[in-house]
């Protein structure tokens, strides 16, 4: 015989099969294999090539005058001209590049490296040349080293403000923050499609009734923000990881560069995952309620106000240039854009503890009251079929007793 | 343990769906919700479950030494007029989800859904896509989802709609069953066939009021007022002229030669006499108990005339 079973497994059984709903093994498997192939070139490029101990030759005509190595390149002088060289260059090809050199009327030379096809060491080359020709013409001009130092970078720059609250040296904490948040609206958009899809199609294919059998309205939506809370998380972790990678790939199979993580400001990650999952559970919340007010979702006019949850995003970005000032600190205590607006606000100026953790701390208190009015506007929603609640009846069932 | 309920009232907007409506459903007997379409079974069967609250009136059922307005959940198994499992699941996945959503473990639920699925023929279409399934077995595995956790209590809307006789057939097994494992079934259907073999009591219900309420015996005996007569001919009937004739009579052609007529209090066999004699040369006459069919029939026709049963 059927047991009483509690509410909190209730909620997992909801939880897990909203998830699974979504999840897609052979998708999951070979988007993760290719995100595990970046991250092996990645890898391999940068411990195993080493385009730095590569000779490459590079032959010289006759009018031009090269030292016989810069860097990683040896150049062959010949006695050739430019355009012989180039003729032979196409026949044979026992040079990687040749150089061709015309001195511009203004004195400046414009130097034309040949080369059989594109290659990332020609950038190497490029930059080589131009700091041989750049010392070459500091020496005509008679200007030592230091000099021609002075001359690349007369002047360097740095703010200070009075307010020292204000971080002087932004470092890694801002571009932490605002990663944070682009990977936030993904876990928004994310929620917002797969809630749309769940609820109305649940809705349409009259799973209600059956489901309202067993567990109670409040059960439902819960396992349904949890499970969809979970999706957004994951799509959040799978994105940040690409696009770390992909950032990767740029700076070392593109550019020959190094990377490291110091462009994460790990001090910041843990507020910044609290204020996250705080501000998805609110989101999912919202979109959750209006979704299963929507009856018809082609002919909706409710499906536009789901993505009022981007507001906050919009509106911290827009205050991102005066930390100190009133809207910025307003937006990082109203619950409502304060997920997005306190990290924010962290990663550009020192603050004391109290100050985040009772944002937190609010936000905490509208999730849980979120919570309920998200549950009556379910139950409301849910169970009304051929015909959508107005705006007045939402706002009455958002004060009604509690629906579990 | 029994379900009462007394002078319930649900209005939606403008209508009164159901209207000052008593009875009571015995523990472990199979009950029948009986009515046309728009009669109020529906939205009388959602307040049962709770999911509405009646405007007026009472429900209430005596359970485990506490008292509850509705039957509660973790005793219910119900299937629903509008119909819906996840159609891109397998019947498995459904059957299994439901019945762990009603306490039963994984392990378990997955051997009982494999019973009734290979009891109701589908047990090789186990994972396939709901959606890929015929009507009527998705019928079947809606049905298996309603009791595959062993509910005390099971609310059936409608649970032959969209089967073949055959697994018509096989569900009045399948509800006799139930009972006889002590569940009790409260059952809306409009197979009078199907109901005469299973109901212990039934309501019948027209606009939102009771018709007629009790046992087959107690309906029939209280409906013997009125009688059902068979008349044969010994010439063919003519059609026409029998439905210019018998036009206020609840008539039904048997065969060529022969009629069933169901007659109200209001008509008598007197003035019927003459009239069959008009159809031809009567060869007999017999009066029959009324079925269910015809009660229904007659009820529905005549509500308003007819006195509740109680």
């Amino acid at each position: 015989m059927s047991n009483k079973i509690s509410q909190a497994k209730q909620t997992w059984l909801v939880t897990s099969w909203e998830f699974m709903h979504f999840f897609k093994w052979k998708q999951e498997v070979v988007s993760k294999l290719i995100i595990v192939s970046i991250g092996l070139v990645v890898f391999l490029w940068q411990n195993i090539k080493d385009d730095s101990q590569t000779i490459y030759t590079v032959a010289v005509p006759a009018e031009i005058s090269l030292p016989e190595t810069l860097g990683h390149f040896h150049f062959v002088a010949t006695n050739s001209s430019a355009q012989d060289l180039k003729m032979e260059f196409t026949h044979e090809a026992s040079w990687d590049a040749i150089v061709q050199e015309v001195t511009l009327p203004n004195g400046s030379k414009k130097i034309a490296i040949v080369s059989q096809d594109k290659q990332s060491w020609l950038e190497q080359l490029q930059q080589q040349l131009l700091q041989h020709y750049t010392q070459d013409y500091a020496a005509q001009l008679g200007l030592a080293e230091p000099q021609l130092a002075v001359l690349n970078s007369p002047a360097s720059f740095a703010y200070e403000y009075l307010d020292q609250s204000i971080k002087t040296d932004e470092g890694p904490g801002k571009a932490t923050a605002i990663g944070m948040i682009i990977l936030l609206a993904v876990g928004i958009f994310t929620s917002f499609g797969q809630l749309f899809a769940s609820i109305t199609g649940e809705k349409q294919q009259r799973v209600t009734e059956q489901l309202y059998s067993c567990i109670s309205p409040q059960t439902w939506i819960d396992g349904k923000i949890l499970g969809q809370l979970c999706h957004s998380l994951k799509a959040m972790t799978t994105s940040g990881i690409t696009a770390l990678l992909g950032f990767a790939f740029t700076l070392v199979v593109l550019q020959g560069k190094s990377f490291d993580l110091s462009i994460i400001d790990w001090s910041l990650l843990p507020w910044l995952f609290v204020f996250t999952l705080a501000g998805l559970f609110l989101c999912t919340a919202f979109m959750a309620a209006i979704a299963a007010a929507i009856d018809d979702p082609n002919h909706s006019a409710k499906t536009s106000i789901m993505l009022l949850p981007l507001v906050p995003m919009i509106v911290s970005f827009i205050t991102l240039d005066n930390p100190t000032g009133w809207a910025l600190s307003f937006l990082s205590y109203f619950p409502l854009t304060s997920f997005v607006a306190m990290p924010v606000k962290m990663s550009l100026i020192d603050m004391p503890i109290w100050q985040p953790l009772l944002s937190l701390t609010l936000l905490v208190l509208l999730c849980v009251w979120s919570r309920g009015v998200a549950g009556r506007l379910f139950k409301m929603g849910m169970t009304m079929y051929g015909k959508e609640p107005s705006l007045k009846d939402m706002a009455k069932w958002m004060v009604k007793e509690n629906v579990s | 343990m029994e379900l009462d309920v007394s002078a319930v009232s649900k209005q939606y907007a403008n209508v009164l769906a159901v209207k000052k409506l008593s009875f009571n459903v015995k523990q472990g007997e199979i009950f029948a919700l009986l009515g046309p379409n728009g009669a109020g079974k529906s939205s009388l069967i959602r307040m049962l479950t709770g999911f509405t609250l009646p405007d007026e009136g009472k429900i209430s059922l005596n359970m485990d030494n506490q008292s509850y307005s509705s039957i509660p959940a973790y005793t219910l198994g119900y299937l629903p007029e509008d119909r819906g499992l996840y159609p891109e699941k397998s019947p498995l996945k459904n059957i299994v989800y439901f019945a762990q959503l009603n306490g039963v473990s994984k392990s378990v639920a997955l051997q009982d859904a494999e019973y009734w699925l290979e009891r109701f023929d589908l047990l090789e279409r186990k994972v396939d896509p709901l959606k890929s399934l015929s009507k009527g077995n998705q019928q079947k595995v809606q049905l298996i989802t309603a009791v595959i956790h062993r509910p005390r209590w099971v609310i059936l809307d409608e649970p032959f709609s969209g089967l073949d006789p055959v697994n018509q057939e096989k569900v009045v097994v399948f509800l006799s069953e139930l009972k006889a494992k002590g569940m009790t079934v409260i059952l809306s259907a409009h197979q009078m066939a199907m109901v005469e073999k299973l109901a212990d009591r039934m309501l019948l219900m027209n606009k939102g009021e009771a018709v007629f309420y009790g046992s087959l015996q107690d309906i029939q005996a209280k409906a013997n007022t009125s009688s059902v007569l068979k008349a044969t001919f010994s010439n063919e009937i003519d059609v026409s002229l029998a439905e210019q004739l018998l036009s206020g009579i609840n008539y039904q052609l048997l065969d060529a030669r022969s009629l069933k007529l169901s007659l109200t209090t209001e008509q008598s066999l007197n003035a019927l006499l003459p009239l069959l004699a008009q159809l031809g040369e009567l060869q007999s006459l017999l009066s029959e108990k009324m079925d269910l069919h015809q009660l229904y029939l007659n009820a529905i026709a005549n509500h308003g005339a007819v006195t509740h049963v109680e």
